[in-house]
């Protein structure tokens, strides 16, 4: 596998081909912060990645069991 | 009785036209409304705070399956509204309690705003991610199991893999930093994001670059970086987008 077809290989611009994990990455780690009135106070980013890490990899680790 | 209804906030714009943002459903199917105020556009619609609200959100957060449906929901929201003009993506989960507090937060940001979506104007973000390619397994020779030697010829084998595979590394952060370097100069800005988890992408390679570009939407980044990859045969690399601008629609503290 060369890096040229991985590169032309894994481009898109589909939404529904987005992986989460890259969307998760710029929804909650990047983007406009504005306080909002619902305040979650793990809205700190870090925590709900942390979480979210955890939530992922549990998800995709019962996957490959199957 | 308060009122159970919150308003999501999707992103924040110019010239967002309301009717015809209105054929993309919000989240929950509801219908996106545009909040007007000061020359920016904010594209909202109403959800319920028992989903959405501080309890809601503590606990479907941690709901995969909620997560996903909300991150596509938001990213359709804001991918319509760049087709009006520079757009300023919302993070996940800003919710106001009624068309007051939106506007309310315009007028706090307003400026930082501003600078945002100039800055974003007419402009993409592209993601590229590169992976140390695999490292060649050592030389299987097979070990002479018993004999003078054999334990001290073991321990100098595991010692030159652990350097091989620390100097593998090494080069694959400097080719990364090179690779970031040169794309940096087709983008007008460039930030770096945390590497992901293996278990997260599922790639066999450890990623060593997991880089955002903004690029003018008439640079044809992509081919760019298709172009430049053979130069660093050590990295797979993948070039996904245009995005909207996520990574640099950022607001300095005021």
């Amino acid at each position: 596998m060369t890096s040229t077809s991985v590169a032309s290989r894994a481009r898109t611009n589909l939404p529904q081909d987005v992986a989460l994990v890259d969307l998760l990455d710029r929804l909650l780690g990047t983007g406009v912060v504005l306080a909002g009135d619902v305040v979650v106070s793990l809205a700190g980013v870090d925590l709900v990645r942390i979480r979210l890490q955890a939530l992922l990899m549990t998800v995709r680790g019962s996957e490959e069991e199957l | 009785m308060a009122d159970r209804t919150g308003r999501y906030l999707y992103a924040i714009g110019r010239g967002i036209d309301e009717e015809e943002i209105a054929g993309t459903p919000g989240l929950r199917a509801a219908p996106l409304r545009v909040v007007e105020h000061r020359g920016l556009a904010a594209v909202v619609s109403d959800v319920d705070l028992d989903e959405f609200g501080e309890g809601g959100l503590r606990r479907n957060l941690e709901d995969l399956q909620w997560l996903e449906d909300v991150a596509r929901t938001h990213d359709a929201v804001v991918r319509a509204a760049t087709a009006f003009g520079p757009t300023a993506p919302l993070r996940l989960a800003t919710v106001c309690f009624d068309d007051d507090q939106v506007r309310s937060r315009m007028d706090q940001w307003h400026a930082p705003l501003v600078r945002a979506l100039d800055r974003v104007d007419g402009r993409v973000e592209f993601s590229v991610k590169a992976y140390a390619a695999q490292p060649e397994p050592a030389g299987q020779a097979a070990p002479a199991a018993t004999g003078p030697g054999a334990g001290a010829a073991y321990l100098q084998r595991r010692k030159e893999e652990t350097l091989r595979r620390e100097m593998a590394g090494q080069d694959a952060a400097r080719d990364a930093e090179e690779l970031y370097t040169v794309l940096a100069e087709h983008a007008v800005a460039g930030r770096r994001l945390q590497p992901q988890d293996p278990r997260l992408t599922r790639h066999e390679g450890t990623m060593v670059l997991n880089a955002a570009y903004l690029v003018d939407a008439d640079e044809p980044f992509a081919d760019t970086v298709d172009g430049a990859v053979d130069r660093w045969p050590g990295l797979q690399v993948e070039v996904n987008g245009p995005w909207p601008p996520y990574s640099f629609a950022t607001l300095e503290e005021q």
